[in-house]
């Protein structure tokens, strides 16, 4: 199970926040087009590469907030994760 | 016992406490610490199973946790690893896989046809016509290996726990116990975790000075403070040195999940040896070195009389020697190094009678040494990424990655001497407790609650351990005749080859097409041996073959222990216990328990439409809202305005997420100017609080609104029905209840049945005149039965969940998630004054703005043409005449205040108009006849009944 | 109506258990809890003292930090009151009382951390939940509040969780503690 540096509560189980995927900017609901919102909606880039996505410390600070992940090692950065992806080699 | 040694200097027995057991009906002995295979070979019964495909009569090969051929079944607990489990007095122990009996097998007929068994039978066979396949199917099942299963077995305690140790060091052998030493003694928190019932690994079954060793060892790490769990396997890695270790040996539980965070993870299972491919091969009486050295020197039992010795490594030498000491006549030797070889074992089909040598010489022999060399069980290093490569001068793989946070030693990571050995682990452990410190110090000072970290954060230290050297051995797989590579599956060499002529001839692919590898060893005898055998049809060299990937579990993992204790949590309301004395009927909404019924739900609904009937509508979500932007948010979170709401009224409003499809309703309250109460559905609650948190803190961080949410801390009761302002002024007196002081849509706080601080709000889901009851959850319970005292001569009766459902339905009030789904957006509920496009911005409002403007299916109040008829819930509405599909029931019941059926249900716009006729398709499949109706509510459509 | 009002438990069953009293459960939901919502940046977070995942124990209340804006206070009522009443509330505070909406336990004793290993993946070492620590997590799959608050020499922690969860969560840890001859004590409302 994936070591997820919450800000506030520190490295949790993957399974004590919730996943939203990638994050998204909302459009601007006024003058978006339909394209637009439904890219927002629906479309994700699936990088394989560093990727921001949003969490939500569900069992913890109840706080949402945005990380960097590699999806190909599951290296986080900022904060680096010690687990078996950055270390100290990074 | 007429195979038990005198006593051995390293035996684990306890001849002091001698053990009864029954064994296929009959009566055995043994000793405290016997194996069930070691009191087996004592009696010498050398046949103990059958084999899985052609039920050749199998002996023990290694007589350990990985012998393919050991499996019994103990008691009604079947596929027992009987080289592993330990003998307990009265314990009664069958064969499996054999009928009518071990000694008759009568399904060994399919060893006459063996010859057509190959590779891919049973699929070639059995695969046309399809319509046999179930007759098939029951004839295979019987010939199936495995025990048992007893459907009324007891359900044993299975345990589980969380572990953040520092190391875990998987292999409680002497590299494993000297890593966890020298860890241990730099401070780091070490499990120990060794798969066997004790520490040592081979240690325990060596010579003097590998008995000495050990007891040093044992020693040192009995006294470094170290969690040692003997009987226990790490039996996966995962991400983030997730592991999982099953623990055999807890004492009151049957077995425990351990999930242990490792900080570092030292992988020291040593290496498993390898059997020998050639004919005869799994003929009872051939054995391995290793299984021959621990019934001796383990268990004090004698293997055989006359011996031949296969031996390429000095394991076999040993062997030899310990084979000599206790009296077994060693008749050749077949010494490997020199060229020699073996070619067949022969003999009848129970026991072996000689041996047959490359040289074609035949030596008479009961048993049959095998030491060709080692597989190195690398799974726990694949788990983590690492793909082992294969070194030809030693004839086995090795790790190849640097994972940083994983590290090989012992046997696995080389070979060298036993200084060499112990000092690669002692540098492991140092360097497993140096990086585990260096992962401690960053989590700690990541972690706000931690103790503060002391000095900078340490330097990565490096991985500066010296090699170990790699021996020489030479290259053992397959003699110059075939068989069995598989034990557990019956595969043989000639299927491996035949396979890979028909062109499974990529391992992954053989694997599966053969089964090799698939069996209960998981791989740990037969995956080397298979990759050589292919490898020598291809014509290629091992490495160019490569191997499996060796996946989780390390070892087969119990469903019982994966289970663990189960975490169900259900919630109640403080009132749970009158509902199960007085007889509710309980039914699990979400993980809320609440009473269906009290025994008839249309009675409930016909005395509260009478007379006043209350529910406990406790799990209603439950909203605190403060702050003075809180309109801002409901403006957000509702399709509606919520702008101009007075203090002390209430409003019904519908959310809607970004997609526009309906995710929630309910009513929110004004209690004061800065402060709302707000309710979700019973289901919605924890999604709104969290889809309310999200707009503040992602979008709107200037909102000042702080949302609490207090959906226990109310038990809510709805008092419902004609007569239940006359009930509730019994309860309240500084309130003003009148109609025209708390008039329909109003809240009020007060005093309920002396409970201070309690809300009130005239609204109500079943139409009557109602009063809903927010009372502080510790007087929850008071209250309730305050209500049925009060208002015994009222006729007030409690009512269920079944009740409410019909009432609503009679009303036409739909549910969200019944009578919508994953689609519905906000315009198909009929409510389109609710959503409001002159917002500035509130949830999903361009996709409402452009669901306006198209046509979209709507929910309808439907009664059938025969009112007795009363549709089964997603029943389909389709064009007369046709499959074409128009829509479908959504919700359905009986109504006992209308005495006929009431249905709500979605249909394209083209169906919605009052007065279409419909056909609705019933589950068994005749069409009934149906219509739309005008009004949504089947009663009472003007609503004046809750306006009383 | 009543002249006194009983204040009902959520636990309502309790099974026999052990006798021994090296591990206890005693349930405290009765007691006064009362949430402040206040910044950090706020006054009244100031006054109060006590950062995300830490508590402070003053008089007869315990404060303690377990949202990043989030404080609960639980001690006697009127410590409790007097706490809340002095309260800075300018810039953008709440406060709601929680004494009817969470229940509270309180779990002592040398195996109490071990009891804790077998329901909750947090770390409970000493240098990851020191003595005063607050930590938010998944007990048994409810949602908790859990302080450690040791009691002398003794492991002690006090464990929040939603009212409807009671019951359920009270089971649980008597079954994760029946190893360890867990015993169920009877507590008064207060901290002491």
């Amino acid at each position: 199970m994936l070591l997820v540096p919450c800000p506030n509560c520190g490295p949790r189980n993957s399974a004590d926040l919730r996943y939203f995927g990638e994050s998204h900017e909302r459009p601007n609901p006024a003058s978006a087009s339909p394209h637009e919102w439904r890219s927002y909606l629906y479309l994700e880039d699936n990088p394989a590469d560093w990727l921001k996505e949003s969490w939500f410390c569900r069992s913890g600070c109840r706080r949402y907030f945005t990380l960097e992940r590699h999806t190909g090692t599951n290296e986080f950065r900022s904060p680096p994760m010690p687990g078996n992806k950055v270390g100290g080699k990074a | 016992m007429t195979r038990r040694l005198p006593a051995q200097a390293g035996e684990v027995i306890n001849r002091s406490t001698p053990l009864s057991f029954k064994w296929d009906g009959g009566n055995l002995s043994a000793f405290e610490g016997d194996t069930i295979a070691s009191a087996l070979l004592a009696n010498d019964k050398r046949i103990v199973s059958r084999s899985m495909k052609y039920h050749r009569p199998r002996g023990y090969l290694t007589a350990d946790f990985w012998d393919p051929n050991g499996f019994v079944q103990v008691g009604d607990d079947p596929n027992v690893r009987s080289g592993h489990r330990l003998v307990e007095n009265g314990m009664t122990i069958d064969p499996q896989n054999v009928w009518p009996s071990l000694d008759y097998d009568m399904k060994a007929a399919n060893g006459l046809v063996g010859r057509f068994l190959t590779a891919g039978f049973y699929y070639k066979t059995f695969i046309k016509p399809q319509a046999m396949w179930p007759v098939y199917e029951k004839v295979l099942a019987r010939f199936a290996p495995g025990g048992t299963v007893d459907l009324d077995t007891p359900h044993g305690y299975h345990d589980k726990r969380y572990a953040h140790p520092d190391v875990v060091v998987a292999g409680g052998g002497p590299a494993g116990m000297a890593a966890a030493i020298s860890a241990a003694s730099l401070g780091a928190r070490v499990m120990l975790v060794e798969h066997e019932h004790a520490l040592g690994g081979h240690l325990r079954w060596g010579n003097a000075e590998d008995r000495r060793l050990l007891d040093e060892l044992r020693g040192k790490v009995e006294g470094a403070g170290v969690e040692i769990l003997t009987n226990s396997t790490v039996t996966g890695r995962y991400e983030d040195n997730w592991t999982a270790i099953v623990q055999r040996s807890h004492p009151i539980a049957v077995e425990r999940l351990i999930k242990a965070r490792a900080k570092v993870l030292v992988v020291a299972p040593g290496l498993i040896e390898r059997p020998y491919v050639f004919t005869g091969n799994d003929k009872p009486g051939v054995m391995l070195s290793g299984a021959v050295r621990r019934l001796i020197n383990m268990y004090a039992v004698k293997p055989g009389e006359r011996a031949v010795v296969f031996t390429g490594n000095a394991d076999g030498d040993a062997a030899i020697v310990d084979l000599e000491r206790v009296g077994v006549t060693v008749a050749r030797v077949v010494d490997a190094r020199q060229g020699e070889n073996i070619v067949v074992a022969k003999g009848g089909a129970k026991a072996l009678d000689s041996v047959e040598l490359s040289d074609g010489s035949v030596i008479e022999a009961d048993l049959l040494v095998t030491a060709v060399g080692w597989t190195a069980p690398t799974s726990l290093l694949n788990m983590a990424g690492d793909r082992p490569v294969y070194h030809a001068g030693s004839a086995r793989f090795y790790p190849s990655a640097e994972i940083h946070n994983v590290l090989a030693t012992g046997g696995i990571a080389g070979d060298g001497d036993a200084d060499q050995l112990l000092a690669h682990a002692e540098a492991t452990g140092r360097l497993a407790a140096n990086r585990a410190a260096a992962v401690a110090h960053r989590v700690q000072d990541l972690t706000a609650r931690a103790l503060p970290v002391q000095g900078p954060e340490p330097t990565w230290p490096e991985d500066d351990r010296q090699s170990l050297p790699r021996d020489s051995h030479p290259a053992l797989f397959r003699s110059t005749t075939h068989g069995i590579v598989d034990y557990s599956e019956d595969v043989d060499s000639k299927d491996l080859v035949a396979a890979a002529k028909e062109g499974y001839d990529s391992v992954e692919l053989l694997k599966r097409y053969t089964t090799a590898t698939m069996g209960p060893s998981q791989g740990k005898l037969e995956t080397v041996n298979t990759v050589a055998v292919l490898a020598e049809a291809r014509g290629e060299t091992i490495q160019e073959v490569g191997t499996t990937v060796w996946r989780p579990p390390y070892a087969p993992i119990t469903l019982g222990a994966l289970g663990g204790r189960v975490f169900e949590p259900v919630r109640v309301s403080s009132i749970q216990s009158w509902h199960e004395a007085n007889g509710a009927t309980p039914i699990l909404a979400g993980a809320w328990v609440r009473p269906d019924h009290y025994g008839d739900p249309a009675a409930e609904v016909t005395n509260t439409r009478t007379n006043v009937g209350i529910i406990d509508v406790t799990p209603l979500g439950k909203l605190d809202l403060q702050g003075p932007d809180v309109p801002k948010l409901l403006n957000h979170l509702y399709t509606n305005k919520w702008s101009q709401l007075p203090v002390g009224s209430v409003r019904y409003g519908i959310m809607c997420a970004e997609d526009g499809v309906v995710l929630d309703d309910g009513v929110t309250g004004r209690l004061s100017d800065n402060r709302y109460l707000m309710t979700t559905t019973s289901s919605g609650a924890a999604t709104i609080w969290e889809w309310a948190e999200n707009w503040l803190q992602t979008e709107h961080p200037d909102w000042q609104v702080h949302v609490t949410p207090v959906t226990s801390g109310f038990t809510s009761i709805n008092v419902a029905g004609p007569k239940s302002r006359a009930l509730v002024s019994r309860l309240v007196d500084n309130v003003d209840l009148g109609p025209d002081a708390f008039d329909y849509m109003q809240v009020r706080s007060g005093t309920v049945a002396g409970v201070p601080n309690c809300f009130m709000w005239r609204i109500g889901f079943t139409g009557e005149l109602s009063f809903e009851l927010h009372v502080p959850s510790g007087h929850g319970l008071h209250v309730w039965t305050a209500l049925l005292e009060m208002g015994n001569d009222l006729g007030v009766k409690p009512f269920g969940l079944e009740a409410q459902r019909i009432m609503r339905l009679e009303k036409g009030h739909f549910i969200v998630g019944q009578d919508t789904d994953g689609l519905t957006k906000a315009p198909s509920l009929g409510m389109n004054g609710l959503i409001k496009l002159d917002k500035d911005d509130f949830a999903g409002k361009p996709e409402l703005a452009w669901a306006m403007e198209q046509s979209l299916p709507s929910l309808v109040a439907i009664q059938t043409t025969d009112p007795a008829e009363v549709p089964t819930e997603a029943s389909q509405i389709v064009r007369a005449g046709t499959n074409e599909i128009l829509g479908r029931i959504t919700s359905s019941r009986m109504s006992p205040t209308l005495d006929r059926s009431i249905c709500l249900g979605q249909v394209l716009p083209e169906a919605a108009p009052a007065g279409t006729e419909l056909t609705i398709v019933m589950i068994d499949g005749r069409r009934i006849t149906a219509r739309v109706m005008e009004h949504q509510a089947h009663f009472d459509p003007e609503g004046q009944r809750l306006r009383g | 109506m009543v002249d006194v009002l009983r204040f009902e438990s959520p636990v309502t069953t309790i099974y026999p258990t052990g006798e021994t009293e090296d591990l206890t459960l005693g349930d405290l939901s009765e007691i006064t809890k009362q949430i402040v919502r206040a910044d950090s940046k706020t006054a009244a977070a100031e006054q109060l003292a006590v950062t995300f995942g830490s508590s402070r124990i003053d008089g007869d209340v315990i404060v303690l930090g377990q949202r990043p804006d989030e404080f609960l206070l639980v001690g006697t009522p009127t410590a409790t009151a007097s706490l809340v009443e002095g309260l800075d509330r300018s810039g953008h505070v709440s406060v709601i009382d929680h004494t009817h909406s969470r229940a509270m336990f309180r779990l002592t004793g040398s195996n109490a951390s071990a009891t804790l290993e077998k329901l909750c993946s947090v770390d409970w070492s000493e240098p990851m939940t020191p003595n005063g620590a607050v930590v938010s997590a998944s007990l048994a799959k409810v949602g908790c509040d859990i302080a450690r608050l040791d009691r002398g020499p003794d492991r002690s922690y006090l464990i929040a969780c939603d009212r409807s969860f009671a019951q359920y969560l009270f089971d649980a840890i008597i079954d994760a503690g029946n190893e360890f001859d867990i015993a169920v004590v009877a507590l008064a409302p207060t901290l002491v």
